[in-house]
């Protein structure tokens, strides 16, 4: 059995381009129940049409249901799964253990533990699989040798964290949110409080410079790791951000899709290949996470100031004219004539053009792509895909 | 309703019990956010009192931890405890190996928080279940109207309110090269946020991570009236807190008449955290846990 390839969506736009540039299956979470409720373009009907795309090639679809329920928010649960189930949703992710018992008692649902929960151990993997739990999303605080240690002894499939985000405490066991901003971490509603800048005091005695006391977490970046995981046998590797950018869902998909790809196929290329790849989009500063053990200064970030610039995303490839050579596109970004753009697609190729003149729709030729999804016209010999990205390539 | 104190020395033990202390909480060599693990090699004593125990076991149990869990387990398989604290289900897992399941108290701090979860744990025989410190009094009555299995709250206190495994002030200092002694168990560091200059909020980092806490401490003595008729077990919290005041408490839970004396002299210490509070949800920003 392969290890899958999980991708984060928060809309259906972002599902289909993480499904068409590698990914094996996709978490999304609906407008209930899901701690990423409030970005939720997914309404039933377009979890539904999400749940055919996916089959239709051969890939699934998770659904997150993993905020930690309230009495009150039990309302509607059944009739939710019940849907989810008729529509062969692939499997439900969930931390509360009303969820898993109802998904047990009136449905079919393959049911998966939520990181939420925080699971660090194969005991505790081997009582949910026995509970009726087929797949556990391990807690990432386990460092690389942990996960060897669990997968040898679990039951349980596992799904392992390699890229994206990560909360600074044991997820599903902070407040901090809750306390400070009365915005509930376990139901969707996390302030980032973690986030925050602080000073540091010993009794009254000021020990910190100007609020540079931070508890702020790196993100995580597992290239390093992929092929260990891969040859231990983890089900899943999944990257977190269902907020992130469909630029940013296609390039880390891809390059983590070329990386599971070349090592099983036994040809994998030095990882600065992927790890480039992936800083075309990633705008945060990235580490290791737990893979090698307790954290170091090197997995925080002590100066806010952590965004650092990536290769900017201007466009998607939503037509082609082959009669007139030309794409059709959808602007995210400025860009002008003269500008080199990249053009990278689906299926891994990338194509570099230098921008000769932008039309509009209505065929006027503009100086500059200034007004984000106004449709354009550029001229292009070689036809692309639709779904493609297209990004500016700049020479410093 | 039992009161649960939380025993920090030996030489406390027959003040607690002139106040009525039902229970002594009492830390193990997995307990964190510890007030005295050493008092764990004292168990054999502090049994000899004649109280119920409980042992604080709430540390996350990784796969390195589960042989101590285990030894812990056998040693205090034939002594006379009355509850294991514990912060993570593994716990009943493994209590569950050496019969000790119904001792079982769980007590996550988070994750307790409907009513199906104590049904839950009332068909798996453990003990009984702590609420979660996040919610309601209308959510925790509307739990206790559904009563299964014994319901406790740690209802009095400074409760923490983050736990992560990263060793974040020794990691400062390490980042500022500064040479820092006395950080591991130091409870007198404080973290003050720039927006919310009046509040300071206890940081703590022991052995197995760092913890921050609520910069006010709770107080139930009203919401004990309404809950004591159904609450098995009433956690006093006694981190952060000076000797003379976790006494006075105590003695306010066991005497309502002496709550207002308490409050002339500590009210500035509390506050009734969420307990007329909704917290809102799904406003959350750009991330993922």
């Amino acid at each position: 059995m392969r290890t899958e390839l999980l991708a984060p969506a928060g809309n259906l736009e972002k599902a289909k381009i993480a499904l068409l540039y590698g990914a094996d299956a996709v978490y999304i979470g609906g407008k209930q129940f899901s701690l990423r409720a409030r970005a939720s373009n997914f309404d039933l009907d377009t979890i539904k049409e999400l749940v055919d795309f996916a089959h239709e090639l051969n890939k699934k679809v998770y659904v997150t249901m993993n905020i930690v329920f309230h009495d009150d928010d039990t309302i509607g649960l059944d009739d939710y799964l019940r849907y989810l189930d008729s529509i062969k949703v692939d499997a439900i992710i969930c931390s509360s253990m009303i969820v898993v018992e109802r998904a047990k008692a009136i449905t079919n649902l393959e049911i998966h533990l939520s990181t939420q929960f925080s699971l660090t151990n194969s005991y505790l993997a081997n009582y949910f699989y026995d509970e009726g739990i087929k797949r556990v999303v391990l807690a990432r605080e386990l460092s690389l040798e942990e996960i060897k240690l669990v997968q040898e002894k679990s039951k349980a499939d596992l799904e392992v964290f390699i890229h994206g985000g990560m909360c600074v405490s044991y997820s599903g066991r902070c407040t901090l949110s809750n306390y400070t901003s009365l915005r509930d971490a376990n139901r969707g509603g996390c302030a980032h409080t973690c986030r925050w800048l602080y000073n540091l005091y010993e009794d009254h005695e000021l020990l910190s410079n100007d609020y540079d006391f931070q508890m702020s977490s790196k993100d995580l970046d597992a290239t390093e790791f992929v092929k260990d995981l891969v040859e231990i046998g983890v089900s899943s590797l999944k990257i977190e951000g269902r907020m992130k950018s469909i630029h940013y869902i296609a390039t880390v998909v891809s390059a983590y899709r070329m990386l599971i790809d070349d090592y099983y196929n036994g040809h994998m290329k030095d990882l600065k290949f992927y790890q480039d790849e992936i800083k075309k989009a990633e705008n945060r500063q990235t580490s290791h996470g737990f893979f090698k053990g307790d954290t170091t200064i090197e997995e925080q970030l002590y100066n806010q100031r952590s965004e650092i610039p990536t290769k900017e995303f201007v466009g998607m490839v939503i037509g082609y004219n082959k009669d007139n050579k030309q794409l059709l596109i959808e602007q995210r970004n400025f860009f002008s004539p003269g500008d080199t753009l990249e053009i990278f697609t689906p299926d891994k190729n990338a194509v570099q053009f230098k921008v000769d003149k932008i039309l509009s729709e209505e065929l006027e030729e503009l100086d500059a792509a200034r007004h984000p999804l106004q449709k354009l016209l550029l001229n292009l010999n070689i036809e692309v895909p639709k779904y493609s990205m297209i990004r500016k390539v700049s020479y410093e | 309703m039992r009161i649960v104190a939380r025993l920090k020395k030996i030489t406390e033990i027959e003040k607690l019990i002139n106040l009525k202390v039902d229970c002594f909480l009492v830390d193990t060599p997995l307990s964190v956010r510890a007030v005295n693990r050493d008092l764990f090699n004292e168990l054999d004593q502090i049994i000899s009192y004649g109280k119920d125990i409980y042992l604080l076991i709430n540390k996350m149990i990784h796969e390195e931890d589960i042989p101590l869990v285990k030894q812990l387990l056998k040693t205090v398989k034939d002594k006379k405890i009355s509850g294991i604290v514990a912060g993570d289900i593994t716990m009943m897992v493994l209590a569950n190996e050496q019969g000790l399941k119904d001792k079982v108290i769980y007590q996550p701090g988070t994750m307790n928080t409907n009513s199906f979860d104590n049904e839950y744990f009332f068909m798996k025989q453990i003990k009984g279940i702590t609420i979660s410190k996040e919610i309601t009094l209308e959510e925790i009555i509307k739990i206790f109207d559904n009563k299964k299995c014994e319901l406790s709250l740690v209802g009095h206190g400074y409760l923490d309110m983050f736990y992560s495994k990263r060793k974040l002030i020794t990691n400062y200092f390490i980042y500022k090269n500064v040479v820092k002694e006395n950080i591991m168990d130091n409870d007198k560091f404080r973290i003050k946020e720039e927006m919310r200059p009046d509040s300071f909020y206890p940081i703590l980092e022991d052995e197995s991570g760092t913890h921050v806490f609520r910069d006010k401490a709770l107080n139930s003595f009203e919401e004990i009236e309404v809950l004591k008729t159904e609450i098995d077990d009433f956690f006093i919290e006694r981190i952060f807190m000076d000797d003379e005041e976790y006494y006075d408490s105590i003695k306010a839970y066991q005497d309502h008449s002496f709550v207002n004396e308490f409050l002339s002299k500590y009210n500035d210490h509390y506050n009734k955290g969420f307990y007329y509070q909704y917290t809102e949800k799904l406003k959350g920003d750009l991330s993922e846990n």
